[in-house]
Formats: structure tokens, C-alpha cells, sequence
């Protein structure tokens, strides 16, 4: 129960983090906040439906930035299905390796976000589109770490409270 | 049992894409979604509403300052207005000679604008008047100081306006002082218009005011736009490219206004496409034809 609010909380929190305003140079490397959080929770909540969470997310997404509608959707999909699928080996792994090891999967995520609208004619220049990549790999750690210290403590909290 | 689910919710959103890109009707879902999300967008936005909060303990000084700059501006204005009157009551009797139908005044309505979008790479605000106050898509957009774009998408309570930046956008201008009539497209970099129609010999200077010329009825005629910052020609070319600045604050300000433009079709269901095609003009909605460049 506790774990779910956790969960709700962190994907609408992250849905804030993404439209909030930042000034023009900080825009263009806003870290995608979804993308984290979805990862997260697929990689270690194996039990959270963070592959339907994903693609509700995504819609929301979609909406929020008026693309098109399915776009933002199909990429965390994608990306919560690879990190589910690599979660075994990904688990063997310290923190900064796992930090690393999932650069390429944003990669891959904003390139299907850079294809998509190039599908949908919404020309736009690509110069700077790799700076979220750089930005998200940087900023895993902390929201793993936050994220993680928050259930941990839940837990703990639950287990004394329990006999 | 997890790769079957990724598939659906992937085939799911392929679905969604295309059906929206072939014109199916997705867009009581979108309209539903983002009613939903409001709360989110009013969360959003509030950081920036409270730094807006901040300037209401405003010193007395910097208040009396402001006051009686506000009161010499109002003063320059009203002797133009003065001036004003008057030629437009001629240009009235001027039209009426003319047997001329267009009305100087147009139908407006002051929104507020809600947010801009974050995406660096599209330029859309989001305006809080929707299709209860009979905005409709295809309507233009301006502000105190020029042409700002138009709107997109309409839902209930709210509205998304595409800017003139963005590089999907394209607007049909004249040349205020040759009156040449051409197409100014979104450079997409925030801040640029290109126009890149301009035959090589055509009469532009740099701090040339670009305004709108309501061909293709979707903007009303005679807005400013922008204004010619540079001007490109690469030898061999047979065409000149200008670059224009927006004369419109697209990033500042908290209001728009939404205005009624006489040839444009009255409002009719929202999401519906409401392009009025004049008879003797090129038959595409200006913003999706930048290849159909009037060039004189």
C-alpha cells in the first residue's frame, strides 16, 4: 500500500519535473524525468507494473507536450521492457555500472523520440538533441538513490511495526 | 508473458500514432487526458507564478517610476490615437468607395496564457480560453506587439497555440514598405523567422517591418510580424534568404489576445478544420504550405 503511494507519487512527480519552466539553456538539457522514474521502478520493483505504468506515463506525456499521441508512450515501453529483460544481469552490477550500462537505453530512447518526429514531419534541428542523454546518465544515481533510501526506510519501518 | 505485454502496449501506441497521423478521431482521448491533467499543469506552473508573486512588493520608488513612464506613454499614444481616428475614418469612406467589405476592427478576446511548452523543440503555448468561448482552430494569436501564431487545438476550458518560431509554422507576410508579398517560416531556434521565397533582385532592406498580408484568410491582414534582421544570398542562388525577428514578445508576457478575423469561417465544432479558402488564392491553409510561396 505504502509502496504504491511511493510509486504514484514518483511518476506524477516526475509528469511536474517534466513541463515545469527552465530557462532556455538549462531546456535543451532537461533530463527525461519519466525515464528515470519508469526505469527505476522496472529495474528494482520487479513486482510493479511498470510496464503499464510506462505506457500511461507516456500518454500523459504525449498530452502534456502535445506531440504526437503515442510517441512518448512507445518509447518507455520499450525502455521498460529492455531493463526488465536485462534486470538480471543489471542487479550483478554497482550502482555507477549500472548508471553507465543504462546510457545507451536513453540513447536509444530519444533516438526513437528524434525518429518518431522525424516520421511526423516536426522538423527540428538535432545539434543539441544528445544533451538529455548526457543529463539523465548524470542524474540516475541521485533519483536511484532517493528513490531507494524512501522504500528502504518504509520498509524498515513496516517490518518493526509488524510483530 | 512480459514480452507479449511490451508488444501489446507497443502495438497499442503505433496504433494511436498512426491513426492520428491518418486523421482518425483521437482527439476526444487527448481532450480527456488533458482536462485530467490540469491539476499537474497548474502544479507545474505555480514555481514560476510564485517568482511572478514576488514582484508585487514592488518598491514605492520603482511603483512612482513606472507610473509616470506608464502616464507620458499613454499621453504619446492618445495624440496618435488622435491622428488615428481620423485616418481610419478615412480609410472607411476610402473603402466604402472601394466597395471593399473588410472591417477595420476586428472581434478580440483576452487570454491568459497558461504555460509554454517545455519541449525545446516545439513552440506552443497553451492559452486558458477554450471552445466554451468559441476559440477555434486555424484562429490567430497576437499580442500587444505583433503576430504570436495560432491555435492548434481546442478543448474545453483550454486551447494550444502554435508560435510563429516553431518550424512547422508558416504565415504569409508582405513587406510593409515594397508591399512584396511572401511566406515567413519558423526557424525553430526560439527566436527567427526565415523567409526563404525572396527573388534575388527583390527590394529588402535590413529593419524592414514584415506585416501580415491575410492571404489564404487565416490571419487577419495587415498585423505586424517581424522584422528583417539579415539577409542571406548565396552567389548562384537564384533565391535571397532574409531573416526576420518576431515583433511579438513569444516568450514573454502573461496574455494573448485571440482575434476573429472577418474571412474566416465563423467557429464550428472544435477539432474540426476551419480553413476558409478565398477563390482566387493558393488553395492550402497557409501554415502547412510553405512550398506554395507566392512569388511575385
Amino acid at each position: 500500500m505504502n509502496g504504491m503511494l511511493v510509486f504514484l507519487g514518483s511518476l506524477l512527480l516526475a509528469l511536474m519535473l517534466q513541463i515545469v519552466q527552465l530557462p532556455d539553456w538549462a531546456a535543451m538539457a532537461r533530463p527525461a524525468w519519466p525515464l528515470l522514474v519508469i526505469g527505476f521502478w522496472a529495474l528494482y520493483a520487479p513486482t510493479s507494473p511498470a510496464i503499464a505504468a510506462a505506457w500511461v506515463l507516456g500518454l500523459c506525456c504525449d498530452v502534456l507536450l502535445n506531440a504526437a499521441l503515442g510517441q512518448h508512450a512507445l518509447g518507455l515501453v520499450v525502455v521498460a521492457f529492455l531493463i526488465r529483460r536485462l534486470r538480471g544481469t543489471l542487479i550483478l552490477f554497482s550502482s555507477w555500472q549500472v548508471a553507465l550500462a543504462l546510457a545507451p537505453i536513453w540513447a536509444l530512447y530519444i533516438f526513437l523520440m528524434f525518429w518518431i518526429d522525424g516520421l511526423a514531419r516536426h522538423a527540428a534541428d538535432a545539434n543539441l538533441r544528445w544533451l538529455p542523454i548526457l543529463s539523465t546518465t548524470l542524474v540516475w544515481p541521485l533519483t536511484a538513490g532517493l528513490l531507494d533510501s524512501i522504500l528502504s526506510r518504509r520498509a524498515r519501518r513496516n517490518r518493526m511495526r509488524l510483530p | 508473458m512480459l514480452g507479449l505485454k511490451a508488444v501489446l502496449f507497443i502495438a497499442l501506441s503505433i496504433t494511436l500514432m498512426v491513426a492520428e497521423n491518418r486523421g482518425a478521431k483521437v482527439e476526444p482521448l487527448r481532450q480527456w487526458l488533458s482536462w485530467a491533467l490540469t491539476p499537474v499543469m497548474w502544479l507545474a506552473a505555480s514555481p514560476a507564478n510564485v517568482s511572478n508573486s514576488v514582484d508585487y512588493f514592488h518598491s514605492r520608488e520603482t511603483l512612482r517610476d513606472e507610473n509616470r513612464e506608464l502616464r507620458d506613454r499613454l499621453l504619446q499614444q492618445d495624440a496618435r490615437l488622435l491622428r488615428l481616428a481620423s485616418l481610419e475614418a478615412e480609410n472607411v469612406r476610402i473603402r466604402e468607395l472601394l466597395a471593399s467589405s473588410s472591417a477595420l476592427q476586428d472581434r478580440v478576446l483576452i487570454a491568459e496564457i497558461l504555460a509554454t511548452s517545455q519541449d525545446p523543440y516545439r513552440h506552443q503555448i497553451v492559452l486558458n480560453k477554450g471552445g466554451k468561448d468559441s476559440v477555434y482552430r486555424g484562429q490567430a494569436v497576437l499580442d500587444a506587439y505583433g503576430i504570436m501564431g495560432q491555435v492548434v487545438q481546442v478543448n474545453q476550458g483550454s486551447s494550444v497555440a502554435l508560435l510563429i518560431s516553431d518550424p512547422d509554422h508558416g504565415i504569409p507576410v508582405e513587406i510593409n514598405r515594397t508591399g512584396l508579398q511572401t511566406i515567413a517560416l519558423g526557424r525553430g531556434d526560439g527566436h527567427g523567422l526565415s523567409l526563404p521565397y525572396l527573388p534575388g533582385n527583390a527590394d529588402v532592406k535590413v529593419g524592414d517591418l514584415l506585416v501580415s498580408s491575410g492571404l489564404g484568410g487565416r490571419f487577419p491582414a495587415g498585423y505586424p510580424v517581424g522584422e528583417i534582421h539579415e539577409l542571406r544570398h548565396a552567389g548562384g542562388e537564384s533565391f535571397m534568404e532574409a531573416i526576420a525577428y518576431p515583433k511579438a514578445h513569444l516568450n514573454q508576457g502573461r496574455q494573448a489576445l485571440l482575434v476573429w478575423s472577418e474571412r474566416a469561417l465563423p467557429s464550428s465544432a472544435p477539432g474540426e478544420e476551419t480553413v476558409h479558402v478565398p477563390i482566387d488564392l493558393p488553395a492550402k491553409p497557409p501554415a502547412k504550405a510553405p512550398k506554395q510561396a507566392v512569388v511575385p
